[in-house]
């Protein structure tokens, strides 16, 4: 095993006792996560499963689906869309963007950086005001005829969240993504031209299917994200069903109530969980041993 | 190169030391955005101003219950570990926090009573918090309360009380607009208001209790009927979802708190020909506390700096003046203090006699809960 080498390598400078050395230095790690992250991750898990006596009990559980089941279900939808949708449109631009070489697709490259810095908060305080039913986008719309102001479109709900989410993780993705595109040789591209390869060929068969690993991760660091955003969903969506994160806010704030929280917490465990075992399954076996 | 650090370091040893001599006082305050700047640029330098000794730096935990909750989990933990001073001198915290705290126990310290201004205090809300009692341990530093606010170009007559508000609410579809009960107090003591007219029990809500299961067994048709009201409603994104609702003309009529519809109403973010109306049989409001936990390591000064802050000058020039509040002492000691205009403006929808009637509190720690649970099953979910 390497740090088995690397144990030998350190025991001709110290002497005796250097076989703990390394252990030594991963302990200030170690400990970090273990306290700042397994501890609290294993009380919450304990807790959720605690009742008001400090039993063992699954009354936490059936109050968070009783109340909070549709927000759930919620969640995943909002997360599934904001992904998928997300991703379809940064394959796109970060495609368009890695072949063509003119000055709008460099103008489009460092404009959806900008989305990438902003916190959501910014972001949801912006949607709020772009998205109201006499908003900045209703407005518009009005202007020009295709919407009536009396009956404006309602955005404060899963489509305007989703539309909030698209925005911030839309770049966020097509910066990973384009990152990968940018590692191909061009003399891929320009050996599938040479035979008579499409665009939509090359985009299809050539490219995304290289970069297939980098895109998983893409996929999957957006997907937690949206799963576990709080403040786009709590100042965006206004009536219900809402998040889970937002459920979970509630709970703490108006009731001081950790148990339902920590239950409402381990929904969002699991669905981010599915996400990492598929992740592990697939790309890292096939990135790692190459099947 | 040595004798150069040395200097530099005994300068800032003895920066160190005249930095010292002034007393730090730690001030943390739950609530919106506006607090951390009521005590950043107006209470803290008008404090220094007259005590230069002292110098007020202020945390701010956030809006709402869960600002508060901060406040409540810090001193606990400095209560749990046992140690000798605890860092916050004092604090300024929602009603919720004294059920948290007095529960607790051991938490805050019985000052109010010796403070020159305590013989002004005269609301109920400085003897009983949600039903539990405080005497001693809080002094107000304002009252606020929610109202409907409404738009006089739409809504000419507006209701005086739930019933006409409900039958306008019918004939206006989408027009009333409110946050639900996930997105700030305004809404949240919407619903309480609803729960108190239906039920016509505020005395024992809010008051005198009990907390009795079989009465909140028996709200299932208060909240069916809230259920089939939400049909006609806009719900609206937060506190502030509301005003700006209200503002930019998609909801004529909706619940706010009076004191940031009137801030809003200055800094040019609400129109100024929006009024307020609070409907039979009232709506509820709540006091913000000053407190002082039990082991402060600067009690002298945090009493000084409660007692500034409650004095009638104070509480007349900023705390109705600028800030649009009702003050926490009595009101005819601060008459004196406040320029006619921003008297008649903070009394003029609603004047002094109808919010002594109208003005109601939040309901007892149980009921509240309960309210919040019954909402979350029968309108949300049921």
């Amino acid at each position: 095993m390497r740090s088995g080498s690397s144990a030998v390598e350190v025991k001709g400078l110290g002497g005796g006792t250097v076989r703990f050395l390394p252990l030594f230095l991963l302990l200030p790690a170690v400990a970090f996560i273990l306290v700042m992250y397994i501890y609290p991750f294993a009380l919450s898990i304990v807790r959720s499963f605690t009742d008001e006596s400090g039993g063992l009990s699954l009354v936490n559980y059936y109050k968070a689906v009783s109340l909070y089941g549709r927000d759930i279900l919620f969640s995943i939808q909002v997360a599934i869309l904001g992904t998928l949708i997300s991703t379809v449109l940064s394959l796109a631009l970060a495609s368009y963007i890695r072949l063509s070489d003119s000055r709008m697709a460099r103008l489009i490259n460092s404009l959806s950086r900008l989305g990438i810095f902003l916190p959501y908060v910014v972001v949801a305080q912006m949607m709020r005001s772009f998205l109201a039913p006499h908003g900045l986008l209703n407005v518009l719309l009005a202007n020009m005829g295709l919407v009536d102001i009396d009956s404006p479109l309602q955005l404060f709900n899963i489509r305007g969240l989703t539309f909030g989410f698209l925005w911030k993780e839309t770049p966020f993705i097509t910066f990973i993504v384009l990152s990968g595109l940018q590692v191909i040789d061009d003399t891929y591209i320009e050996a599938a031209r040479s035979v008579g390869a499409r665009t939509r060929h090359i985009i299809l068969r050539i490219l995304l299917p290289m970069i297939k690993p980098t895109i998983a991760i893409a996929v999957v660091l957006t997907f937690c994200t949206i799963v576990s955003t709080f403040t786009l969903p709590y100042m965006i969506v206004a009536g219900n069903p809402t998040t889970v994160t937002v459920d979970i806010a509630h709970r703490v704030t108006y009731f001081g109530d950790y148990r339902v929280a920590s239950a409402l917490g381990v929904f969002l465990y699991l669905i981010v969980g599915v996400m990492a075992v598929y992740y592990l399954r697939r790309t890292v076996r096939e990135e790692v041993y190459g099947y | 190169m040595w004798r150069k650090f040395g200097i530099v370091g005994l300068v800032f040893l003895l920066l160190g030391g005249v930095l010292q001599a002034k007393v730090t006082l730690l001030y943390m305050t739950a609530g919106d955005i506006n607090m951390l700047a009521l005590a950043q640029n107006v209470l803290g330098p008008m404090f220094s101003e007259r005590y230069p000794e002292v110098d007020l730096r202020t945390i701010h935990t956030g809006p709402g219950d869960a600002g508060s909750r901060l406040i409540f989990e810090k001193l606990r933990a400095e209560k749990l570990a046992g140690k000798e001073t605890w860092d916050v001198d004092v604090a300024m915290v929602h009603q919720i926090f004294l059920t948290w705290a007095m529960e607790e126990g051991d938490l805050l310290l019985k000052y109010a009573q010796d403070l020159e201004t305590w013989k002004y205090v005269t609301s109920p809300h400085a003897k009983y918090a949600l039903g539990v009692p405080v005497e001693g341990y809080v002094m107000p530093m304002f009252h606020s309360q929610t109202a409907i606010a409404y738009n006089p170009k739409y809504v000419p007559e507006p209701p005086r009380s739930f019933d006409e508000l409900v039958e306008w609410v019918k004939a206006h579809p989408d027009k009333f607009g409110y946050n639900g009960i996930k997105g700030g107090m305004s809404g949240v003591s919407f619903v309480n208001a609803w729960v108190y007219w239906k039920t016509g029990k505020y005395e024992k809500y809010a008051i005198t209790g009990p907390f009795e299961e079989e009465e909140v067994a028996n709200w299932e048709p208060v909240f069916k009927e809230l259920k089939e009201f939400n049909k006609y409603v806009t719900i609206t994104a937060g506190n502030v979802g509301t005003l700006d609702a209200l503002n930019r003309g998609e909801i004529w009529m909706g619940p706010v708190w009076v004191d940031m519809f009137y801030t809003f109403m200055l800094t040019g973010k609400m129109d100024p020909n929006m009024r307020l109306v609070l409907p039979e049989p009232g709506m509820p409001g709540q006091p913000m506390y000053f407190v002082i936990p039990a082991k402060a390591r600067n009690v002298e000064w945090a009493e000084k700096f409660v007692e500034f802050v409650t004095s009638p000058e104070i509480q007349g020039k900023v705390i109705v003046e600028m800030y649009n509040w009702y003050p926490g002492i009595d009101g005819t000691y601060v008459k004196d203090y406040v320029s006619p205009e921003a008297y008649e403006r903070l009394y003029r929808d609603i004047t002094p006699e109808e919010l002594q009637v109208k003005g109601l509190a939040f309901p007892l720690s149980p009921y509240f809960k309960a309210v919040l649970e019954s909402y979350e099953k029968w309108v949300i979910g049921g």
